[in-house]
This record gives C-alpha cells, sequence and structure tokens, in this order.
C-alpha cells in the first residue's frame, strides 16, 4: 500500500524538486552550519543551540497581518495530540503521527511521500505520559525516532524503510520514548520517560549507522556511585531523573545539555531525603564519552513534580567585557536561570512567574526553601507555580536580534497532596505519584508570553493569554514571536514590543515547536493544531 | 466551525447557576444516573483508587484539572457510554487509551466515581412536588427553561437538574442566583463556558453589553444577553471588559414567593431526574 502510495506520488515530486533537493543528505556538518541555511529546521529546535530561532526575514512585522493558510496535512486515523516538530530538508518535511509513525511529506503541497509505523506490541505501557512523539533526527541519510515501546529505529530517509531497531529499555517497566533524538557527529543521543512509573532515568548514545549503543549514562545512582550520598535511605531504589525531551549541544565544548525530571515518588518524599541527584538537573556531558561534566541542579529534593526537562538554550554574549558561553533555562519550579555552559556555575536566577516555595536562590543558585510549601495530607498546601510550572516541556525561544528569551509562561497555582506511595519491584500497577494535586478554580489562572533579558532575566515586556497555554515559541529575524493558546490562537507579535500584529483561531491549540523554513523563495510558518499541521505563507 | 457548535451547546447553559452542568443532560441518556446506585460504596471506593493511581496526574485529584483538562461532571454532559469509550480508547487531545490497563469493572468504578464530583445533592425535600409544579408554571419560570421539551431557551434545560443539584442547593440558588456558581477551570479544548460567569462589556463606540459568557479565547468574547442573543467581539475593540462573578443573569424569588411555594419548587425540581 505504501509503496504503491509512493510510486504514484513520485513523478509528480519529481516535476517539481529538483534532483539535488531530494537527495536527503544531511550530514553532521550541514546540522553544525544549519545558521547557513534558514531554509531548512534540522535539529528539533532549529540549531544544537536550541534557540527556536529563524534567521528569515520575508515574513515580517509590516507584512505578517497578510498571512495565509499554504495547505494542511491531517493523519489518517485519529490520534492524540500532535506534538511533533517536523524536520525540513531538501524539500521534504519529516513528521511523527503519535504514537511512533514517521511520515516525509512534500514541503510545497503537504502531499505525503512515505509513512512508517513501527509494530508496537498490542499492550504499550503508558504511565504518567502519553504515547506521543516530539519529532525525529535526521543525520546523512537516516531519520531516527524513540517509539512509545522504548525502541530507537533508523529509517532510510527516502523510502521510509527500516534500517535498524534496537531496544533501548523495557516498555514493560514503565519505559517509553516521547521525546526527539539529538543526532550529532556519528551518533543518535536519546533521553527515556516513565519516572511515574519509578524508573530510573538515563541518556544514551548509539551508533548512527549500526544502531550499537556507545555509552550510557545512569541520572539517578546506585550505591557506590558519585551522588549515592543524597539518597538519605540509600541509593538502592533511587528512581526518576528521567530525559525525555530533547538535548543541546556545544560542538566546541563538545559537550551535550540534557534536563532531567522530577524523582519517584513525586509528592511522597519519605523514602527519599536528600537532594536526590540528579533529578530535575540540566547535565553537561561529554559527546564522545557520555561522562558527566558538570551538573546544576535546579530543584534538589524536588516534591512538585517540577521537571527539569524543557530544552536548554544555549547564547554567547558579552558580560561586563568578556566573551561569555551561557545557557539559558526557564525552569519548571518558575525560575529564570543563566549559568555558564564552560563550568555549570551559576550566573543569575529570578522567578518569572509568580513562585512561593523559596525565598531566594542563594549564590550558587540554590533555592533557599520558605516554610510549608511541601505537599501536606488532607486538603494539602497552596503552592506556586501549579504541577505544570511556570512552563513545562514546551521550548522557549531566544533571539539573536533582540537579545531576549521569550517563554510562554503559567501563572497558577495548586493545592499539593501528599498521599501514599511506595516504589513497589516488578512492573509498575500504576502512577507511583505519592499523591497529587488540586487545581485552583475559575478566573485565578493565565498565560503571557514574556520577553526576558537573556543574560539578566529581567522582563521586557508581557502578552497576556487567557490562560496558561501549552504552546512552544518561535522567533524570526523578521522581528516576530509567534506562539498560541490553549483556546486554540496562533498569533503574531512584535519581537521588540510585544504588540500583537496578527493572529487566527485554528479551532484547537497548538502543541508542536511552530518552525520556520523556505522553499521556491517563500517563508512558511508551520505548526500544529490539536490533530492537523498547518502551513502559512504570504499570498 | 467548532465555534459555531461551542456557542451551540453553551446556549443550553444560560443563566440559571443552581443547574450548572445539569443543562448538558439533555446530550445524554436519562438511565445513566442509574449507574452509581448499581454501584456498591466499595465500587465507589475502588474507582476513587483507581481514578488517583491513574487518572489524577492529569485530572487533578477532584477530577478538576492538572496536566490536562477538568473533567468534574462530565460523565453528566457527554454520557456514560461516551465517557467508557473514551477510558478505554482514548481521544485526541492527549487522552491516552486505558483499554488494556483497565478491565471493563475497573472503568465502571471510574466513571462511577467521576459521576459523584460534581453533585451537590445535600438537603432534604420538605415541601410537595406537584405544588411546586403548579409554582414554577405560575411563576414564569418555564419563560427561561426547558423541561421535558417544553418552555424557554434562555436559562439550562432543567429536565434532570435533580440527578446533580439537591435541595440545599436548589433553594440557596433560587433566593439568591449567582453566589454558588460552578468554579470550574474553564473547559476550553471541548468547548463551552461551564462558569455562567456575568460579564460587563463597553465598545470602543460606547455601546454597553451585559450577559453570560458563553464562549471566550485571548482575542474575542462571546456573550448571551437577557434576551438570549449572542454577542461577538474582538477584545482589541472593546473600551471595557469586566468579569463580575457572583452575579447571575438569573432574578432572585425572594420576596416574589411564599417560603412554603419555595420549599415547593424545591421539591419539584430535585424530583427531576429525567425518565424512569
Amino acid at each position: 500500500m505504501r509503496i504503491t502510495k509512493r510510486a504514484l506520488l513520485l513523478p509528480a515530486l519529481l516535476a517539481s524538486i529538483s534532483p539535488v533537493a531530494f537527495a536527503q543528505n544531511v550530514p553532521y556538518e550541514r546540522i553544525l552550519h544549519s545558521q547557513s541555511e534558514p531554509q531548512s529546521w534540522l535539529t528539533y529546535s532549529g540549531s544544537y543551540f536550541s534557540q527556536q530561532y529563524s534567521s528569515l526575514k520575508q515574513v515580517n512585522r509590516a507584512n505578517v497581518s497578510n498571512l495565509k493558510v499554504a495547505w494542511m496535512y491531517q493523519p489518517s486515523r485519529p490520534v492524540a495530540n500532535l506534538e511533533s516538530s517536523p524536520i525540513v530538508a531538501d524539500g521534504v518535511m519529516f513528521i511523527t503521527e503519535p504514537p511512533s509513525t514517521v511520515t516525509a511529506l512534500d514541503v510545497r503541497s503537504g502531499l505525503k511521500i512515505w509513512s512508517y509505523t513501527p509494530n508496537l506490541p498490542e499492550h504499550v505501557v503508558s504511565i504518567g505520559l502519553y504515547a506521543t512523539s516530539r519529532g525525529v533526527a535526521i543525520l546523512d541519510d537516516m531519520v531516527y525516532i524513540g517509539t512509545a515501546d522504548a525502541h530507537l529505529i533508523a529509517l532510510d530517509a527516502k523510502t521510509g524503510a527500516a534500517r535498524w531497531n534496537v531496544h533501548v529499555a523495557d516498555n514493560v517497566m514503565g519505559y517509553a520514548m516521547t521525546g526527539p533524538p539529538l543526532a550529532l557527529k556519528d551518533k543518535i543521543v536519546v533521553g527515556i520517560g516513565g519516572s511515574e512509573a519509578a524508573v530510573r532515568g538515563f541518556i544514551d548514545a548509539y551508533d548512527a549507522k549500526t544502531g550499537k549503543r556507545l555509552w550510557r549514562f545512569w541520572t539517578t545512582p546506585r550505591p557506590g556511585d558519585p551522588g549515592a550520598e543524597t539518597w538519605g535511605n540509600g541509593a538502592a531504589q533511587s528512581a526518576g531523573a528521567t530525559t525525555w525531551n530533547n538535548g543541546s549541544y556545544d560542538p566546541d565544548l563538545n559537550l551535550i545539555y540534557w534536563g532531567t525530571g522530577n524523582p519517584a515518588p513525586d509528592f511522597n518524599d519519605d523514602d527519599r531525603p536528600g537532594d536526590n541527584l540528579y533529578t530535575c538537573s540540566l547535565l553537561a556531558i561529554d559527546a564522545d564519552t557520555g561522562t558527566l561534566k558538570w551538573h546544576f541542579q535546579f530543584s534538589p529534593h524536588e516534591d512538585h513534580d517540577w521537571d527539569s526537562d524543557e530544552p536548554a538554550v544555549l547564547f554567547n554574549t558579552t558580560i561586563d567585557g568578556k566573551p561569555r558561553k551561557l545557557v539559558g533555562f526557564a525552569n519548571r519550579n518558575g525560575f529564570y536561570y543563566v549559568l555558564d555552559r564552560v563550568t555549570g556555575r551559576f550566573i543569575t536566577g529570578v522567578p518569572f512567574v509568580r513562585q512561593t516555595w523559596a525565598s531566594g536562590l542563594d549564590a550558587n543558585g540554590r533555592p533557599i526553601k520558605a516554610p510549608n510549601q511541601e505537599p501536606t495530607l488532607g486538603a494539602g498546601t497552596l503552592v506556586y507555580p501549579s504541577i505544570t510550572g511556570g512552563v513545562d516541556w514546551t521550548s522557549p525561544s531566544y533571539s539573536p536580534q533582540t537579545g531576549l528569551f521569550y517563554v510562554s509562561a503559567h501563572e497558577t497555582g495548586a493545592y499539593f497532596i501528599k498521599g501514599t506511595g511506595k516504589i513497589e519491584p516488578g512492573p509498575p500497577k500504576g502512577i507511583v505519584g505519592g499523591g497529587g494535586i488540586r487545581a485552583l478554580v475559575g478566573e485565578q489562572s493565565y498565560g503571557a508570553i514574556r520577553a526576558l533579558d537573556a543574560t539578566t532575566g529581567k522582563r521586557k515586556w508581557e502578552f497576556r493569554l487567557l490562560s496558561p497555554a501549552w504552546v512552544p515559541v518561535l522567533s524570526t529575524a523578521g522581528g516576530l514571536v509567534f506562539s498560541g493558546t490553549d483556546e486554540g490562537n496562533f498569533f503574531a507579535l512584535d519581537a521588540e514590543t510585544g504588540k500583537l500584529l496578527w493572529d487566527i483561531q485554528m479551532g484547537h491549540s497548538a502543541r508542536s515547536n511552530p518552525i520556520s523554513y523556505e522553499v521556491d523563495g517563500k517563508q512558511y510558518i508551520f505548526v500544529t493544531a490539536g490533530n492537523t499541521y498547518i502551513a502559512f505563507t504570504l499570498p | 466551525m467548532r465555534a459555531t457548535g461551542r456557542i451551540r451547546v453553551a446556549a443550553l447553559l444560560m443563566a440559571l447557576g443552581a443547574a450548572a452542568g445539569s443543562s448538558r443532560l439533555a446530550l445524554s441518556s436519562p438511565r445513566q444516573d442509574t449507574m452509581a446506585v448499581q454501584l456498591s460504596p466499595d465500587d465507589l471506593q475502588r474507582g476513587k483508587q483507581t481514578f488517583e493511581s491513574t487518572c489524577s496526574t492529569c485530572h487533578g485529584l477532584d477530577g478538576g484539572g492538572a496536566m490536562g483538562p477538568n473533567i468534574q461532571g462530565i460523565p453528566f454532559r457527554l454520557g456514560v457510554d461516551a465517557v467508557t469509550n473514551v477510558i478505554k480508547n482514548g481521544m485526541a487531545g492527549g487522552m491516552p487509551a486505558f483499554g488494556s490497563q483497565l478491565d471493563a469493572q475497573q472503568i465502571r468504578q471510574v466513571v462511577g466515581y467521576l459521576l459523584t464530583l460534581s453533585r451537590k445533592d445535600e438537603g432534604k425535600v420538605t415541601g410537595d412536588a406537584a405544588s411546586g409544579k403548579q409554582v414554577y408554571a405560575s411563576a414564569g419560570c418555564a419563560s427561561c427553561h426547558i423541561i421535558s421539551g417544553e418552555g424557554g431557551n434562555i436559562g439550562p434545560e432543567l429536565t434532570t437538574v435533580g440527578q446533580l443539584r439537591g435541595p440545599t442547593y436548589l433553594r440557596n440558588t433560587l433566593l439568591f442566583p449567582g453566589t454558588d456558581l460552578p468554579q470550574t477551570r474553564s473547559f476550553l479544548e471541548s468547548g463551552g463556558m461551564l462558569e455562567f460567569l456575568f460579564v460587563h462589556i463597553v465598545t470602543k463606540e460606547g455601546r454597553a453589553f451585559e450577559g453570560t459568557r458563553v464562549a471566550e479565547d485571548s482575542f474575542h468574547i462571546v456573550l448571551e444577553d437577557a434576551k438570549g442573543k449572542f454577542h461577538s467581539f474582538r477584545k482589541d475593540q472593546l473600551r471595557e471588559y469586566k468579569k463580575e462573578p457572583g452575579k447571575s443573569m438569573m432574578p432572585s424569588v425572594k420576596g416574589k414567593l411564599s417560603d412554603t411555594q419555595v420549599n415547593d419548587l424545591v421539591a419539584y425540581l430535585a424530583g427531576l431526574k429525567g425518565a424512569q
């Protein structure tokens, strides 16, 4: 069926795409220098620096109000929310359809070229997460997907045929892959999900050609490992610190930057006194060896489910006349952090939403915890931010043009309630949460796109939204910031001032990274709305 | 298209805060409330446990929303069969399929538990339902509310209001409309605003409007006025947009009906549970 369809489409496609364009070869050097081909979108967040920034500027402040729908694509069967950030290379777009289907589309028309669906078991375990996919990685002539049952599969980029398929972790134990792989040099780096099933997190690297595992870094220790002393009752059962989103990469330092999730159980901390390394942290890992260069723990001994899995944004700037290599991180715990990405040293941290759990950060960036902000039995404790955090996994954006960091912020709190929760041996029977939350009601919550000075965290402007939004952000050299609302709006703001320039009601909220690409001299803005992929361009 | 659908559903939801949620009972099978009755307290307790261990990360311990949407009262809005189907097979919007994780009895218990989450059924009936039906007719309630297909469409339908609302809540709302409106988080993605929020709007041209919010996004607001007419605005075209929690479009019966009449009316409404 698939081959027949492709055979029917190929002649038409070949007529409109140059042979060179259809070569589908994206070597490491192209990704490394992605800023020199803004017509493409070669990684999850547009570049190894995860800036969610496009240097295209055909669509700009003056004409963005003319944006029109160019084409739409819908998966052939109903799926959960599309959260896939597309990869665009040489006239072809690679998207995923939940749970683990990869589809190649013609970027001009939206027509399907091929589609690959792995053989998932009849019963896929998805505990504390839903079996979505946030996209693929591309390297040379292959695309890579992590599947709902925790396999990593390499596909031929031109045909969708499987080249290799490796078993990353045991889905029966709650391991699942929803995040996009990170392709660099000759290897594919992946994270893993399943904290609410009380799995132990890790980051893996695989040989891009063969699928052979090159290294694994466990994100929680076992007795005798570094960090074991931070699990007060012993590290034998340390669990969590899953790595379910995408990482960033600095090729000069050869360091991968990857965030980790909450400890397990989430809300009942009785059995895990201590800081619980390396949960809720940013890890800097040597790409060749998988060894830890440094770590920064945003939320030591975390008990509000505030993962730190958002992609870390890398940027270079000058402080006090000295060039600096930095990381910007809008954390789910409500603070925006700036770290030195060479050393991991804390530079600054300021709340970017209302937060009540810390009276501040000390000189090393460690939170000074406020009293009585832990989950409690019964009615619970009102804490800001809510379980969804100041922002969850949805990518922020950094514009080198403005020096601003744009984040879709959640202004809301919740009652955190402690319950019973023990980690049991064997396959999980349900969420090992040890409690839960009650959301605030009525009109007490709202969202906002906030523009922060990336180096200081100082707010420059905000654009208020009716409700907290789960929509990533894109900034462009056209002086624009694109994002959406949970009510279904997609919009463009002036990147300098936050002024609204264009909006459209799409009928469902966007959940994927908005991206931009160019083909035939036309710039496209691309995003999902519920079950639909939508490409916008100027008439 | 979707906005239109949302407005149509919202049209059923107007004015009488007392019946919050019940207005959509017309969309569902009138027999569905019997399910909770058939479930034993032990079943409901097991449903609560399953809900807390499987559903609460996304929907909150009270179903009021967390990572995912508020689902309080959803079996009343969508029907027991539809909710069972969604739990079993998942749905677009991020809801996973639990058909292979939970068996039929566990799903039944969860739905039964969900049915209990949005009820406010406290209080005892002290009046006479037959007399209350007369009061309902003479006081003009039917000019705004539909019962069993008869009546006006300004306020929410009351055919099965007794499933969700008991005498204490009904009496309070008849006397003090708007004081106990639902305080749910907006159920935005599935359409419809459930808070019966009273809003006051003045356009840049100086035209003023009041009514109940039926739909809203970050850029638009739709309200229904006292005559049942919808008005839709872009927010950047407004001079003033004020939300007034606690107010309601429904007039109070205080001073208009005697205590006996109120008790009888409460008895009548509390007994409205759909076709038996």
